[in-house]
């Protein structure tokens, strides 16, 4: 993937290019607002990732000037400011995720994969396929090799969010927000718990088990190696 | 501010009663002319009809009894007249006078017909007389008369008048002046006190408060309105202090523990599987130490926003399912029953996200410090109390001494003195905070056994 990363601390800025080059993306670094703009709007990228204050031109200003100009490409907004309404400006000004500081390096990663994940499946899909597990959505049904997996409205949900973004890592955090819809710290392992009722139902009679714990940074799923 | 008495001529209050004062001044002025004037006609006109009246007496002893009866009359009346108010003159072609009491014919009157006006040498001889209004009548063979009647009365009045108003005039000028220095000193003394309680909150001093003077005029709402500002300001401030000192506090030892072990590692031999685990450590703690900050973050938003007109109807009792749901495999996990009453479409105003950060804090709490087969309740509904909603989450742990409900609200407090149950103390100030931000009261009770906590907001009916 090629990523436009705004940001002015150079150490995070970094700290980030060299973890996105590690997991394989090819990263572009922009210092201040306006050198970010001009990367921005005179080349292609297949997300870019927009610090919200910047020295010389505001993020949120950059996000609707690219906007406005028909660029639809992903965005993550990175940001101290953290309260519901900060998100909601952020969100407002054309971003498609926020990501308030300090995050883990994981919850990044994993952030900008789902984005660029997003805009590939714009077509609504009636059908998801991971391995044998199959997931029909109109029918609100889910199989796994041919048997009937039984699931609560809400593991439905997990497991479907799961499937669209099979292979990538979904953090702990994006599920909650994603599934449950909601912006808070549970203060306990409630995902973990959740995930391990879901492998009840879908991982413990079958093989090879899908949802993979991904130490660090959350979940993901594909088939074992 | 300028001190008090400097700049007394130049207050508002001052300029104010000035420019009433000269406005008043003006239609003293104007009234005083007016009655001043009409008195004058008034009396003028009383003097005409009886001179008129008088005249036309005399002309008809005149027709009846010719020149000898009008002089005999002439003269009975000017002996009647002992005040002196009334002038009479016959007199002859050739200037000789017949009757009256005048010794010659006046020259300011001369050969005129009708009405005139002339003034008579008083007795003395000096200054000019009274004045005189008369009517002059032409009778046969050239001899003339002339009837008329001292305006002395009239002037009399008039000057009475005129010095009157003239003595009223210049006590309101004084009174308002006085007044009006006064009144604005009085202001201006009170404006002095406001500024210098200002100035000595400025300075630091944030305990100061305006005066009242308890009579309850538009000072003493300013006052109020300050002082309340002041209090909810002092509040604030308070907030932020107690949080920084409870960063410095609580923040430090883990940071100190992160440090330490990491130091601790690189004393020891070089070993890459002891860093790793290390560094493992490590994480785990930063990311605790990040949730806390979060959390300490997230009450004083809380606890210092106002209460947003952003604020949305939120579906309550969507919330407490959500929550019962978020929480029932981990409840499981525990072997603990979570049940959930829920009277469905109760709705308050507030922020969906912060009410369910309290929902979960407190559901969270009470799965957790309820052993196991032990049950826990959350219950929304509205039938409690007319017009509110209460939000109860019951649990049957240990419960709070009743001694200890206040304590466990604040920041950082674990009644838990080992501190084995994983928390960072925060969780139910968290809910008191968001609370205090919905103008919801928090209650702590007894369930006997068990702690239950009620949260009851205003019902927010569309």
């Amino acid at each position: 993937m090629r990523i436009l990363l705004i940001e002015d601390d150079s150490e995070a800025a970094a700290y980030m290019v060299k973890g996105l080059r590690e997991a394989g993306h090819v990263i572009d670094h922009a210092a201040t607002g306006t050198d970010g703009l001009f990367l921005a709007t005179s080349e292609r990228w297949d997300a870019m990732i927009i610090d919200r204050m910047l020295p010389g031109l505001d993020g949120l200003a950059i996000i609707q000037a690219i906007r406005a100009a028909g660029n639809t490409t992903p965005v993550l907004v990175l940001s101290a400011l953290g309260k519901v309404d900060d998100r909601v400006r952020g969100l407002k000004a054309g971003g498609d995720d926020y990501l308030v500081k300090p995050y883990a390096f994981a919850e990044l990663l994993a952030r900008i994969e789902a984005l660029s994940r997003r805009v590939s499946a714009v077509q609504p899909e009636t059908r998801l396929k991971v391995e044998d597990l199959e997931m029909d959505l109109l029918a609100r049904s889910v199989t796994r090799g041919g048997h009937v997996v039984d699931l609560q409205p809400r593991e439905f949900r997990l497991l479907e969010y799961l499937m669209r973004h099979a292979g990538q890592v979904v953090t702990r955090t994006m599920l909650l927000e994603n599934v449950w819809e909601y912006h808070f710290d549970p203060q306990t392992n409630l995902i973990d718990v959740h995930i391990s009722r879901l492998r009840q139902k879908v991982d413990k009679d079958f093989d090879p088990p899908l949802i993979q714990t991904v130490r660090g940074a959350g979940y993901t799923l594909r088939a074992a190696r | 501010m300028r001190p008090a008495n400097a700049s007394l001529l130049g207050t508002t209050t001052f300029r104010l009663a000035l420019s009433y004062l000269g406005i008043f001044t003006v239609s003293a002025v104007a009234l005083l002319v007016l009655v001043s004037w009409s008195t004058t006609m008034f009396i003028e006109w009383q003097v005409q009809e009886t001179v008129e009246a008088e005249a036309t007496g005399l002309s008809e002893v005149y027709r009846d009894r010719d020149l000898v009866g009008l002089s005999e009359i002439i003269g009975h009346r000017v002996r009647q007249d002992l005040d002196a108010r009334a002038t009479y003159l016959l007199m002859g072609l050739d200037g000789h006078v017949l009757a009256g009491n005048l010794r010659a014919w006046p020259p300011e009157v001369g050969s005129q017909v009708g009405w005139a006006r002339f003034h008579i040498m008083p007795t003395g001889g000096l200054g000019p007389g009274a004045e005189v209004m008369a009517q002059v009548y032409e009778l046969a063979d050239g001899y003339r008369l002339l009837v008329g009647r001292s305006l002395a009365d009239a002037r009399r009045v008039k000057s009475a008048i005129n010095r009157a108003l003239g003595w009223g005039l210049a006590l309101t000028i004084l009174l308002g002046v006085v007044g009006g220095y006064f009144t604005s000193r009085h202001m201006l003394q009170r404006v002095d006190q406001m500024s210098r309680t200002a100035k000595s909150i400025f300075g630091g001093d944030m305990s100061q408060r305006m005066v009242l003077s308890g009579t309850d005029d538009e000072f003493d709402s300013l006052a109020e309105s300050f002082n309340e500002m002041m209090d909810e300001l002092e509040r604030l401030l308070e907030g932020i202090r107690t949080v920084s000192d409870n960063i410095a506090h609580d923040l430090r030892t883990p940071l100190n523990r992160l440090r330490s072990r990491i130091d601790l590692v690189l004393l020891g031999p070089p070993d890459c599987e002891k860093y790793h685990r290390t560094l493992e450590e490590t994480l785990a703690e930063a990311d605790n130490l990040l949730a806390t900050f979060s959390a300490i973050l997230t009450i004083s938003h809380a606890e210092s926003s106002a209460r947003l007109e952003s604020f949305q109807p939120v579906d309550l009792s969507q919330l407490a399912s959500d929550a019962a749901e978020l929480y029932e495999p981990l409840a499981e996990e525990k072997e603990v029953t979570l049940t959930c009453g829920v009277e469905p479409g109760l709705t308050v105003k507030g922020d969906r996200h912060l009410l369910f950060q309290a929902i979960a804090n407190l559901v969270d709490n009470a799965v957790k410090y309820t052993p196991a087969h032990g049950s826990v309740t959350l219950a929304v509904s509205s039938l409690l109390e007319p017009g509110m909603v209460d939000l109860v989450v019951t649990d049957s742990g240990p419960g709070i001494p009743e001694e200890s409900r206040d304590r466990v609200l604040d920041r950082f407090v674990r009644l838990d003195a080992t501190r084995t149950t994983p928390g960072n103390g925060l969780g139910l100030s968290l809910v008191k905070a968001v609370a205090r931000l919905h103008g919801a009261r928090l209650m702590l009770g007894d369930a006997h056994p068990g702690l239950e906590v009620r949260l009851r907001f205003v019902h927010a009916k569309d």
